[in-house]
């Protein structure tokens, strides 16, 4: 018998609309990956936090709050890590912004504070890309057609 | 996310249920800030039922606080544990005034009644 820590490399890819809407349903598949991985619940709530978070932050500024653009969420399970990269062709960040703590009566600006606390490492790059990996949305939805941005997302376990 | 709303002796209760998330944040911040307005300066958020929060849930706490505090009002929360843990990391309890079931905020705050 295998247990979930015995278990052999996975990879899992899924893909979601940049719609609000789907954010939760992405946030619950990716609790349930890590949970069953891992055993943790600890784990498996912090890398949903932190996956929702940089997803709302994509939704909202890479995109701009515009329906219709695609956001891929690869899922790796390695060496007692989980490993999550989030793709999108969206307005593309210098770098991220530092991981400060908002004051306390600051309604936005907790993001990043939040990805930084849940996760070990985070890396973001930008990278040219001949055409973006679904294909299947239309030119004009494509907002930075020949780069994407990659959030990765590290967590030992 | 399921939100109910009752009033018990001028303290407003909402419990929230479910997912407390950016879907659903704006709806609910117009729900409470329309409740705060129209109420008596005491209000309840019951998220001993939310399983998960994220930052735009943090939001709309500070914002019910903020409000609050411009009529000199007062706010409890009842956490769940998903929520308390994002209080903490937010660093957010340091201001929040949080009870452990929603029987002792009402107690507390009908105890405050009239002040």
């Amino acid at each position: 018998m295998v247990t979930n820590h015995q278990m052999p490399p996975v990879m899992l890819t899924l893909q979601i609309d940049s719609s609000i809407a789907c954010v939760s349903p992405l946030g619950e598949a990716i609790q349930s990956l890590c949970l069953y991985a891992t055993d943790s619940l600890e784990c498996a709530s912090q890398m949903q936090l932190a996956v929702v978070e940089a997803i709302n932050n994509i939704v909202f500024h890479a995109y701009n709050n515009q329906a219709g653009n695609p956001i891929t969420v690869k899922w790796n399970n390695q060496n007692r890590q989980l490993l999550i990269e989030i793709t999108d062709f969206g307005d593309s960040m210098e770098e991220p912004p530092l991981p400060t703590l908002a004051s306390f009566d600051a309604e936005n600006g907790r993001g990043w504070w939040i990805i930084n606390a849940c996760v070990d490492e985070y890396h973001y790059k930008v990278v040219a890309c001949e055409q973006q990996s679904t294909g299947q949305l239309p030119d004009k939805h494509q907002k930075n057609p020949k780069k994407a941005n990659i959030l990765t997302l590290i967590k030992k376990y | 996310m399921i939100l109910q709303h009752r009033s018990h002796n001028d303290i407003d209760i909402v419990q929230l249920s479910g997912r407390f998330a950016m879907a659903d944040c704006a709806e609910i911040n117009l729900s409470i800030q329309g409740m705060i307005n129209q109420g008596h300066g005491k209000l309840i958020i019951d998220m001993e039922k939310v399983t998960f929060i994220d930052s735009s849930g943090c939001a709309v706490l500070v914002a019910a606080y903020k409000s609050l505090q411009l009529k000199a009002g007062r706010l409890v929360l009842v956490t769940s544990p998903a929520v308390q843990s994002l209080i903490e990391l937010t660093r957010l309890h340091t201001i929040f005034e949080i009870l452990p079931s929603q029987v002792a905020a009402l107690e507390v705050l009908e105890a405050s009644v009239g002040e």
